[in-house]
């Protein structure tokens, strides 16, 4: 009954409060959608194909430069996340400073579509460090489609960050930087050879263990998943047995979608052991977040304060880096 | 001290409280224009400078320039106020949002509330209440649900699921809260709507709409009340209230000054009852002076889906003097005055009886049987009431109205 026109009702009633806000549309989606399909392509900013790197580096501002990279899947119902992530950088990157959990963070967005099915499967912006990330985030993509088979190309995001990323944190003190992959789904079974090679421009000629790229990731890399309870696969325990294989405790499950910044910093807050717990809850609601505090407190209960090392990597991720597969 | 005006309409709705309001505001300083009553169903037009606009949500007083504050006695649906918001930006008005104020308690309409509100009328058949299909009575009954359980009957509706509390505009700051409230609401209307609208695109919706409004709490309201001149703009009318209308063709809601004097706690007000030259009435219900061939033009009603036809009839006396009583005015507006009305009724006979009031019981049935003694209408019968007249309408235009106050 009368469902038909409400989401365009409600689309524009959203857009409408934005505007209000201050807050445009996602342009370049809107600009790409009023158009033919096999006209999408990734923002020229956003796409990594031939990208050598993504480089995170001290400045004169910056002279402790710590790399955070935030990749979330923008298919279907999770279109949300970087729409979310819009609204609330200005809180992120606030606490991470203010609360001194980080002294100069600088934030990566991307875009994580299916390889198989999209017409746009990665996109992966600049590190910033100002409101240069809220226009990183406006340009990307959001094709919203995916492939409907459970699994999203999450692995080729992973490959990209292991492989086309080079930080001053790693390079200069050996410090891990921190990556964020947001979704809900299963990595694809396979890193596709010539997904990459279409994508992302490497010559590599066999397909890849997903598993051996986290492997590598998790070396110069805090690599955490995070499951926004956004869709029907919240609960599906496939999805929680497939991530903790892969990353132990770094699988977070979040009950509120709208969490997700308050998340990140607070993940980072424990990791960096400049607080406890308890006292990031206080943090989070000090910055009007208390609602999502809970929502937090209790993604990172299973993680907890004092399991949290700042280098080591899960026991279960020893292992050769790249396995190819025949 | 200021003194506050407390805008009621005294007929079925549509007696012109737009544009008094309207003209209200253009003739003084005004802080705020208050809603205390109804929802997204009022439609109060007003004509100034050019401009024509049907407020829903806004205070009438919005193409002055005059904040809108939504009382904790409103139910809000943020999406017809956004399609709103978008009207009167495309009339020139600048950031209509940031000249409106919610309470946090005002009810939220859902889409929900909407769908369901549509399912039960629809399944009325030809016995329609004359809803607007808004989601209004919805809204306000579903809030009325806690402590029940399925199979009570509240309102002579039965609770078919097992409700919660109701979603407030408050929520919209609180996601947890929405969504364990929107969770249980969707769960509970899902026998009579099915699915309905996914849960998560109204958490989505919500919070835009959170960080796009001021939602405020009662410090605010009192404050406003002590700066200057508020006017409190009623919806609908006194016949079509819940208590003193006509059942079951009545609106969920006091449309009495009630709410208005419990806002105000014990400041000053004047009450402004509203009412046409004639009558009028949108969707079903009882009209005794009903006379569809009378010759009034009318330009910005006409039949609503869900409401029904609209519908005219020559001015009532009887009627008139029953909203007084619920209204206790301080003065009148008349609005409509360029309107040649001829004939009123004096009295109603009911078998051998006459009378000038309404009985107590049964009006609704009372009202569906008499027949009213139709009389010429004197050109200055509000003259002699011995109520002042502090504002006339000889047009839907603002230049038409002339304000003593």
């Amino acid at each position: 009954m009368g469902h038909g026109r409400w989401d365009d009702n409600a689309y524009a009633a959203a857009r409408t409060f934005r505007a209000a806000k201050g807050l445009d549309d996602f342009g370049y989606t809107a600009k790409l959608k009023s158009g033919p399909r096999d006209q999408w392509k990734a923002d020229p900013t956003l796409d990594p194909l031939g990208v050598t790197a993504r480089e995170c580096r001290d400045s004169a501002d910056h002279a402790d430069s710590t790399p955070i990279a935030v990749l979330f899947d923008v298919t279907g119902s999770m279109g949300y996340v970087p729409q979310i992530m819009q609204r609330k950088l200005g809180k992120l990157h606030g606490l991470l400073q203010r609360k001194g959990y980080l002294t100069d963070p600088q934030i990566l967005f991307g875009g994580i579509g299916d390889a198989d099915s999209d017409r746009v499967p990665l996109q992966v912006g600049q590190f910033e460090s100002d409101n240069r990330m809220d226009e990183q985030l406006r340009t990307i993509f959001l094709e919203g489609n995916g492939g409907g088979q459970k699994s999203e190309s999450y692995e080729l995001a992973a490959y990209f960050v292991a492989r086309h990323v080079a930080t001053d944190a790693w390079e200069k003190r050996g410090r891990k930087g921190y990556l964020f992959l947001i979704g809900d789904e299963l990595n694809k079974p396979r890193l596709e050879a010539r997904h990459i090679r279409r994508i992302i421009g490497d010559d590599v000629h066999q397909d890849i263990d997903p598993a051996s790229v986290y492997r590598e990731l998790a070396r110069k890399w805090h690599v955490y998943f995070v499951l926004p309870n956004q869709s029907h696969y919240y609960d599906d325990p496939e999805i929680a047995d497939h991530w903790r294989g892969l990353l132990g405790q770094h699988f977070l499950k979040l009950d509120d979608p709208g969490a997700v910044c308050e998340l990140i910093a607070a993940t980072i807050g424990l990791e960096e052991r400049v607080v406890d717990l308890d006292q990031a809850m206080v943090d989070l609601a000090e910055v009007g977040s208390a609602d999502e505090s809970r929502a937090v407190g209790k993604a990172l209960v299973q993680v907890g304060a004092k399991s949290v090392a700042t280098s080591a990597t899960p026991a279960d991720l020893d292992g050769p880096d790249t396995v190819t597969l025949a | 001290m200021t003194e506050h005006l407390i805008v009621v309409g005294l007929g079925f709705g549509d007696e012109g409280k737009g544009a008094v309001v309207d003209a209200l505001c253009a003739q003084a300083p005004t802080t705020a224009v208050v809603r205390f009553n109804g929802g997204a169903q009022a439609a109060h037009n007003v004509v100034a400078e050019g401009r024509h606009h049907t407020f829903s949500q806004y205070g009438s007083g919005t193409l002055t320039g005059v904040p809108t504050h939504l009382s904790k006695h409103v139910l809000v649906e943020p999406i017809a106020l956004a399609t709103e918001t978008r009207e009167l930006t495309d009339l020139g008005v600048p950031d209509p949002l940031s000249l409106l104020t919610v309470h946090e308690d005002a009810l939220l309409t859902t889409p929900l509330h909407i769908t369901a509100n549509r399912a039960r009328e629809d399944a009325r058949g030809t016995n329609r209440h004359g809803s607007c299909g808004k989601g209004i009575g919805e809204t306000v009954w579903y809030s009325l649900l806690t402590g029940h359980t399925p199979g009570d009957t509240v309102e002579h509706q039965r609770v078919l699921g097992t409700p919660g509390e109701a979603p407030t505009v408050g929520d919209c700051l609180r996601p947890t809260t929405l969504r364990r409230k929107l969770d249980t609401l969707a769960r509970f209307y899902e026998p009579l709507i099915g699915t309905g609208t996914p849960v998560d695109d109204l958490i989505h919706l919500y919070k835009s709409f959170a960080d796009a409004v001021r939602i405020v709490n009662d410090d605010h309201f009192h404050t406003l009340a002590d700066t200057g001149r508020l006017i409190f703009e009623g919806a609908q009318g006194v016949l079509l209230d819940e208590t003193h209308g006509f059942h079951p063709h009545t609106t969920w809601s006091t449309t009495t000054p009630r709410n208005a004097r419990t806002l105000l706690a014990g400041r000053p007000a004047r009450v402004i009852g509203v009412t046409r030259t004639y009558h009028t009435r949108h969707g079903a219900g009882p009209f005794p002076t009903e006379d569809n061939t009378l010759p009034h033009p009318e330009l910005h009603n006409d039949s609503g889906t869900y409401q029904g036809s609209w519908r005219t009839g020559h001015f009532d006396a009887v009627l008139f003097h029953h909203a007084l009583t619920h209204a206790r005015l301080d003065a009148l507006a008349v609005t409509h005055r360029d309107t040649p009305a001829t004939h009123y009724a004096t009295a109603y006979r009911s078998g051998a009886t006459r009378t000038t009031t309404l009985p107590t019981h049964d009006r609704t049935h009372f009202l569906t049987t008499c027949t009213p003694e139709l009389e010429p209408f004197p050109h200055d019968w509000f003259e002699r009431q011995g109520i002042p007249i502090a504002v006339e309408g000889h047009g839907p235009d603002r230049t038409s109205y002339t304000v003593r106050t």
